[in-house]
């Protein structure tokens, strides 16, 4: 008998006119939670491809003008790297590669990322050694013809085998394999884990260049990211004299907040985009309670002849109102998560569900536009002469 | 001092126009306590504007209408729905039940809006259904009763509510004879046990049923009657332009 029963009575009596009310909410607030798991999504997806390509690295790029009077750069940071600033900074490596074919025995890698590293290549670019042993200092030193190989590589031309102690041919080089790095990124072609890294000196006889010209400096977390720049800006402007050449410092970390600033401020437009069809769907809703107000006049009639307060009558539509956008909320944030379930999984392979935060605040403002758009029919409703509701049919 | 009294009451459609129409054209009319009056007349005579303005579903142009000694021109919206709501019960030519609430539920309608607590509600709803024999159909839909069915359930809805006035707008003009007798016997069992009933129709027949008949035609009355054992004419106000 109370408001709440008639309501849903009177939207159970029209199930397909209810359900199309409802569609606008419904597909309104679902497109506000899934663009918004989206992009959480996107931007988990992108920290964790910054993360395997290692987070917190200094990017040194230097262009020589007088090569003749070129010096060499990379003995410069290591040193400083290593010593003065050893306790920020946790491996130095150049940054340099090429794709070159890989074959062992019969089997052949067209395009392998072969990488000119240090000793501490690993560090800098996020590997972790599974077997065998890394790049040393000594193997740079004496130009050994070593190399270790990450997983796709690794799986790819030896199976089930040991590759430690073999050899393969870089580009007709041989090398010898003295260990491998744990799978990082899927394992697949053209992944991170199709890749081989040798000791950096011998960019002369692999390369044919005498300098190496790109670096990365890897700092142990981003507080220091700063004072660590500040103080390569200092050695390198001590090092590199400005008529023979100059040098580049880039915070890798920027490219990622960027990426994921980027997005942020995109969602802020997709979420317009959203509530306007939210908004959309309040109209729906105001339109079809006046069609209620108007059908249903004789019953407002009738309710006032016998003494319905007018209150009774707007707390009838208004909770009507209510009701539909309500339901449409919950329909909506059901389908959200649903979709989001999906499309997380589909897209960036993550269990992706909405913020509840945004969930919450997506179906009290489907409710509040209920009631908004509820109350001009609710009043108009109310405001009949009893007798002109009783004369309509 | 009269539960009813209209005094040189007016109601005027389309005022200062050309097809300006005075419904009511100078009606004055006492009515006491415990009357049965019939209010007869044509289609168009104006009894149906009467009717509204007696129930306050309508407000007089001018003139005034004291119900219980108080004047009820000028009320507020609210200050009506309440007098309706303690006061005034209808009986409609077209039933007027609510189709999505079963039968005891429209019954205690009216007692819902007296904020009277549910169980009491659904006490006197039988109660009254008893009364008009339809008890049976309590959990009925309005729609899956005949004509006759529904008018009683209207009537049991006034009959719960226990205002002291029903109005009865051609009660019995949908209704085939028989049941319309029936219907007109409960209405004067009602008056009986002291409700003033007011009833609005254009037959004479059904008229002649009642104690008091007023004949109205063009917004004015013409005659007043009263049958007591022996026809009594009642004076008749004359209209004083408002």
């Amino acid at each position: 008998m109370n408001a709440l029963v008639m309501a849903l009575d009177s939207i159970r009596e029209k199930k397909g006119r209810s359900f199309l009310t409802m569609l606008g909410i419904i597909i309104g607030v679902a497109a506000v939670l899934v663009l918004v798991a989206l992009v959480s999504g996107y931007n988990a997806d992108i920290t964790a491809y910054y993360e395997k390509l290692g987070v917190n690295k200094v990017g040194v790029t230097v262009t020589w003008y007088d090569s003749s009077r070129a010096v060499d750069v990379l003995d410069a940071l290591y040193e400083y790297g290593n010593g003065e600033l050893g306790d920020r900074v946790e491996g130095v490596s150049p940054d340099v590669s090429v794709a070159l074919p890989l074959k062992y025995r019969t089997t052949t890698l067209e395009s392998s990322t072969v990488y000119f590293g240090s000793d501490q290549y690993a560090a800098c670019s996020n590997y972790t050694l599974e077997s065998g042993r890394d790049i040393k200092s000594f193997d740079v030193e004496q130009r050994n013809m070593v190399c270790v190989l990450g997983s796709y590589v690794a799986d790819s031309l030896f199976q089930y085998a040991d590759p430690i102690g073999e050899t393969v041919y870089i580009a007709g080089n041989p090398f010898t394999v003295v260990g491998t790095y744990y799978q990082k990124d899927g394992g697949t072609e053209d992944s991170m884990d199709d890749m081989v890294v040798i000791p950096y000196s011998l960019d002369r006889s692999m390369l044919q260049t005498d300098y190496l010209t790109s670096f990365t400096v890897k700092v142990d977390t981003s507080d220091h990211m700063d004072s660590v720049m500040a103080g390569l800006e200092v050695l390198l402007a001590e090092t590199i004299p400005s008529t023979v050449g100059e040098y580049a410092l880039e915070n890798g970390n920027s490219a990622m907040t960027e990426s994921t600033e980027e997005m942020t401020s995109m969602s802020v437009v997709l979420g317009g985009i959203a509530g306007i069809a939210l908004l959309v769907g309040g109209i729906g809703i105001m339109n079809i309670m006046l069609v209620t107000v108007t059908e249903r006049t004789r019953e407002i009639g009738i309710k006032k002849s016998i003494g319905a307060p007018r209150g009774e009558i707007v707390g009838q539509f208004l909770v009507e109102a209510a009701i539909l956008s309500g339901m449409g909320g919950v329909i909506g944030i059901l389908l959200g998560f649903g979709l989001s379930l999906v499309l997380g999984k589909a897209m960036y392979d993550l269990i992706l569900l909405p913020n509840g935060l945004v969930t919450a605040g997506a179906f009290a403002f489907s409710v509040v536009i209920g009631i908004v758009f509820g109350i001009y029919p609710a009043v108009k409703a109310s405001n009949l002469q009893p007798v002109d509701a009783l004369r309509a049919d | 001092m009269s539960l009813i009294r209209l005094d040189n009451v007016y109601k005027i459609y389309g005022q200062g126009q050309e097809n300006q129409v005075n419904a009511l054209d100078g009606v004055t009319l006492e009515i006491e306590q415990g009357e049965f009056v019939a209010i007869i007349g044509t289609s168009g005579s104006g009894k149906s504007t009467m009717m509204n303005i007696l129930g306050c579903l309508d407000v007089p142009t001018a003139g005034e209408y004291f119900l219980d000694g108080t004047p009820i021109s000028g009320r507020g919206r609210r200050e009506l729905e309440l007098i309706r709501s303690r006061k005034i019960a209808f009986i409609f030519q077209g039933y007027n039940l609510i189709p999505s609430l079963n039968v005891w539920q429209n019954v205690a309608l009216p007692m819902l809006y007296q904020k009277i607590p549910l169980a009491q509600r659904k006490a006197r709803a039988m109660e009254a259904l008893e009364r008009v024999e339809i008890a049976a159909k309590a959990d009925y839909r309005p729609g899956q009763l005949s004509g006759g069915q529904q008018q009683r359930v209207a009537i049991a809805r006034a009959i719960a509510a226990r205002s002291p006035i029903l109005m009865a707008d051609e009660p019995t003009g949908a209704l085939d004879s028989k049941t319309g007798a029936q219907v007109l016997a409960l209405m004067k069992e009602m008056n009986r046990e002291g409700t003033t009933v007011i009833l609005i129709t254009h037959d004479n027949g059904i008229a002649a049923q009642a104690h008091r008949t007023v004949r109205v035609m063009d917004g004015k009355i013409v005659h007043d009657s009263l049958w007591d054992g022996l026809l009594v004419d009642l004076p008749v106000a004359r209209a004083v332009a408002p």
